[in-house]
């Protein structure tokens, strides 16, 4: 197991205003697993991915990534742990504009200070495999959002961590370059070994994961597994659940 | 609620963005004030009558710099202002997309800034009010005078004149604020905050050759200053025509050039660095100018503090050792008008005091003597100062030097035979070297057939006279007789007190004039009278003038460019903040994040004050060699002084900088 999340709270406000963003959380991702986290708009799906991710702390509940109790780590092991271990894709203000596509990337390499001549064919392999060779030299203002996203992408898992963190990076992207990034997330997962989790309000992108959580009310609502059926029976299955979900329906951001 | 609750509110809302701006208000206000105020320090000291016109000179010479300086600091007050503005945009554009009118907007923003002016006015004032009782101590003892008790000073001029100046620049920066928000569209002030500032910064390849042109330039500029090509007005201007556009240039191509130099090595790829480095260039259409500036103000900041306490203290060191008798009567054998009086008798003076008659010396004077100084112009010597420099040649006997030497307490000059001795009243080391040099050479000379030769240890740097001016005549000190039949040409009477009260000034001056009437009766003579008391309140008066004028423009200069460089980097610092936090999502550490904020300011505060350096010690060797020549007076020690005493200050605030930067980044 890459990933154990036990009985996660996370409590926002005082006395008389109190939130609950998680209410019990509990799950297990596999090495190698592609996993989605499905809920509606303010169902704790943030907060879930930040505690995870360690820039927000949890309550109560204890966090296990490669074994190691994450929510027992202070200020200076956190950041060298993040570093080192996780890989992160936001859906927005997620570049440098200052910087190349390259040296977004090559950022991620920099700061964990490895040998400056390894830098440069790593960052090459990333983009090979995330299509993303022509953008290496560009600014960010002079790429398209799909491809803004993929160099993301790629600076979340050139450092090879256990475990990638990405929230609704598709919101902002149109559906071609939505596919274009799943798909290479699932790439990603083949030939790399990595391991996704995902958060999304929408089914299609969910679609191309192995397993999703659906999330209401800060708690785990339902689990649904792909096994062998195709995207579109998986697709359609999700559907069904989403409806079960409630809300406003088809709109769960 | 009215546009001035709105504004009253606002002010204190942004009260972190507002106390940059406020800082640098009342610093200038108190530092002008402080300055102006000068003249009524005297109202609490007792000032002899030179002293007082001290005062008065220092007064009037602030007051001419002071319109100066207000444009200075007018620039400051708007450039400042103008950052403040940019990052209210977004809220003005708030207000107008809420159905506000312009006019009220406008109205708000020129209540804003009545309110921060007559704050920091009222600041400025009472710290200007409180730092100019500290001063006064300091120009008292500078003057050597004491101030008995304590007295509140207070000067209504001061105050009427700093709120004049300051209500202008206040309006005009009003004026500036209300165009800048008036003519912008309302999409623009929205979106203020995400405008993608497009970099201008030239391409790498472009901007290595506009580095080494800007080194180029600057080359030609330091070469043309030490060789002093710049007799000439068209000269001069080009020189620093020049010098400026290769400031210019050094500062646009820059971090263009660090990066091209840089990109491909290893270090870029090493933790923080190249995000710093994209930083900085990315930046670059906004700091190259200010840069520009700060390191042109750095640059006057350190030339008027060092050269100008640099000078009050070589005047101070010079002129003391000038003054080796309580005063001195010196009659050439020359008219007033210059022009050389073929006749003069030997002892001119004592035929003099004896037709004077009632000039009875004893009554004030300890010990008086006379001694003769003939012509020399035919003994062939030729002794060459540094830089060509050829003073006046003179001869005198032995037993006249001896006894002016006693006078002053210092040893007696002891001639073997046929050996003669030089003297030459100045402790300057180039000319030091150039006798020592002649000296050790023998330098034959032939005097009424007899050849006499000299030698080290009859080297001396006596003073013969009391004078403020700096150019000592050169001295052959001779056996008496060889000067038997010389022309005479100038003979000085020395004076001691028998005490130090200035009634024996009084009586001195009284006599000398007397006797200077009296020799001059039938033979035209010009005389020069001078005391030690006067030689030193003129020494007073230069040195105080000179110190506080160079602290005043430095001071001001200093801290208006580490103000402009400090305001730079926070607003910087406070638009980078969601860069930081990314970097902070991705693993760079607390550590790691501060490294990058401390390169960052470093550089831009170190870039300006290196280049400034550096044309300052070009422009203060060059300045040196001028001064030292016409006033010979050594300003290169004083210098590194003044370097260091103004770096940290620079540093303070570059360390004041960092932390409140990291703050607003690493913390926030
Ligand atoms: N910083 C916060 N302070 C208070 N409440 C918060 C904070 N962040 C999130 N919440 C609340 O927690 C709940 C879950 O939020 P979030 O995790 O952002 O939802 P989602 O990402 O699923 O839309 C919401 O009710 C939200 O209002
Ligand atoms: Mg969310």
């Amino acid at each position: 197991m890459i990933l154990q999340a036990e009985n996660l709270e996370k409590h926002y406000g005082g006395k008389n205003n109190l939130t609950k963003a998680l209410n019990g959380v509990s799950f297990r991702v596999a090495a190698g697993e592609f996993l989605g986290v499905m809920g509606a708009s303010g169902s704790g799906k943030t907060t879930l991915l930040n505690c995870v991710s360690t820039i927000d702390s949890v309550t109560s509940g204890r966090i296990l990534i490669g074994g190691r109790d994450v929510t027992a780590m202070s200020g200076k092991t956190l950041a060298r742990f993040r570093r080192e271990t996780l890989g992160f894709i936001f859906q927005d203000f997620n570049l440098l504009d200052t910087l190349t596509g390259f040296e977004n990337i090559a950022l991620a390499l920099t700061i964990l200070r490895r040998p400056a001549q390894a830098i440069k064919g790593q960052v090459r392999d990333v983009a090979a495999v995330l299509g993303i060779t022509d953008v290496l030299p560009k600014f960010p203002y002079q790429m398209s959002g799909g491809q803004r996203q993929r160099v993301a992408a790629a600076r979340a898992i050139v450092t090879k961590p256990a475990l990638v963190l990405a929230d609704e990076p598709t919101g902002a992207l149109d559906s071609q370059a939505a596919r274009a990034l799943l798909e290479s997330f699932q790439e990603l997962v083949r030939t790399r070994g990595a391991t996704i989790l995902m958060v999304t309000h929408d089914a299609f992108s969910a679609s191309y994961c192995h397993r999703i959580l659906f999330i209401r009310d800060g708690r785990v609502f339902r689990e649904l597994a792909r096994g062998n059926e195709s995207r579109k029976v998986f697709f359609d299955q999700i559907i069904e659940v989403v409806s079960l979900l409630g809300g406003d329906g088809h709109d769960l951001r | 609620m009215t546009s001035a609750d709105l504004a009253l509110r606002n002010v204190r809302k942004s009260a972190r963005d507002y106390a940059v701006y406020f800082m640098t208000l009342t610093f200038g206000i108190c530092i002008f004030y402080v300055f102006n105020s000068l003249g009524s320090q005297q109202a609490v000291m007792d000032l002899s009558s030179a002293q007082s016109m001290t005062m008065r000179m220092l007064n009037s010479v602030v007051g001419s710099f002071s319109l100066f300086i207000s444009v200075v600091l007018c620039f400051l007050i708007i450039y400042a202002n103008g950052f403040l503005i940019k990052r209210r945009k977004k809220e003005f554009g708030v207000y107008l997309t809420l159905g506000m009118e312009r006019e009220r907007v406008s109205r708000i923003l020129i209540w804003e800034t009545v309110f921060m002016s007559l704050a920091s006015l009222v600041a400025g004032l009472l710290l200007g009010i409180a730092l100019a009782q500290g001063m006064a101590f300091v120009t008292a003892s500078l003057l050597g005078v004491k101030i008995s008790g304590f007295h509140f000073i207070f000067s209504a001029a001061a105050i009427g004149k700093t709120v004049v100046y300051f209500g202008l620049a206040f309006v005009l920066n009003l004026f500036f604020n209300v165009r800048q928000i008036g003519k912008q569209q309302l999409i623009d002030l929205i979106y203020a905050g995400r405008q993608n500032e497009t970099s201008r910064a030239p391409r790498p390849l472009l901007a290595v050759l506009f580095f080494l042109l800007a080194l180029i330039l600057l080359g030609i500029t330091y070469v043309m200053a030490a060789a002093r090509l710049f007799d000439s007005a068209l000269l001069l201007n080009f020189m620093l025509l020049v010098g400026a556009a290769g400031t210019f240039l050094f500062f646009f191509s820059l971090s263009g050039f660090l990066l091209a130099a840089v990109q491909r090595s290893k270090p870029y790829l090493r933790g923080l660095n190249m995000f710093v480095l994209r930083q900085l260039s990315s930046k670059i259409n906004t700091t190259f100018v200010s840069m520009t500036i700060v390191c042109l103000m750095l640059f006057v900041s350190i030339c008027a503090l060092s050269s100008g306490l640099g000078m009050a203290r070589g005047i101070a060191a010079e002129l003391r050792g000038s003054a080796p008798y309580d005063a001195t009567l010196i009659l050439r054998a020359e008219t007033e008008d210059g022009n050389e009086r073929p006749v003069f008798a030997p002892g001119a003076l004592d035929p003099a005091l004896t037709r004077s008659g009632g000039a009875d010396l004893t009554a004030f004077a300890a010990a008086s003597r006379t001694a003769v100084f003939y012509d020399a112009s035919d003994t062939g010597v030729v002794i060459e100062g540094p830089g060509g420099e050829k003073p006046a040649l003179y001869l005198l006997g032995l037993t006249d030097y001896n006894a002016a030497l006693a006078m002053q307490g210092a040893a007696p000059l002891v001639l073997g035979p046929d050996e003669y001795g030089v003297n030459f009243g100045s402790g300057s080391a180039g000319w030091d070297r150039a006798l020592t040099k002649y000296c050790a050479g023998g330098g034959s000379l032939t005097l009424g057939g007899r050849d006499l030769r000299t030698r080290e240890s009859l080297l001396r740097r006596q003073a013969l006279e009391v004078s403020t001016r700096r150019n000592p005549d050169l001295v052959l000190v001779v056996p008496d007789e060889l000067l038997a039949g010389r022309q005479a040409k100038k003979e000085i009477l020395f004076i001691n007190y028998s005490g130090s009260s200035l009634e024996y000034e009084r009586l001195c001056l009284a006599a000398l004039s007397e006797i200077k009437t009296a020799s001059a009766d039938g033979v035209e003579l010009s005389g020069l009278i001078e005391t030690k008391i006067q030689v030193n309140d003129y020494l007073g008066n230069t040195t105080v003038t000179i110190a506080y004028l160079a602290i005043y423009v430095g001071v001001v200069f200093l801290v208006a460019s580490a103000t402009v460089l400090a305001i730079g980097q926070l607003s910087e610092a406070s638009d980078n903040t969601h860069r930081y936090r990314l970097l902070n999502k991705i693993g760079a550490d607390e550590r790691m994040l501060s490294r990058a904020l401390f390169t960052q300011n470093l550089i831009c505060f170190g870039a300006p004050l290196l280049l400034a350096l550096a044309h300052s010690a070009v422009g203060i060797a060059v300045a040196g060699q001028i001064t030292r020549k016409i006033a010979g007076i050594d300003i290169s020690g004083t210098s590194a002084a003044a370097a260091l005493v103004m770096t940290l200050i620079y540093g303070g605030y570059f360390l004041a900088t960092y932390w409140s930067s990291r703050n607003m980044v690493v913390r926030g």
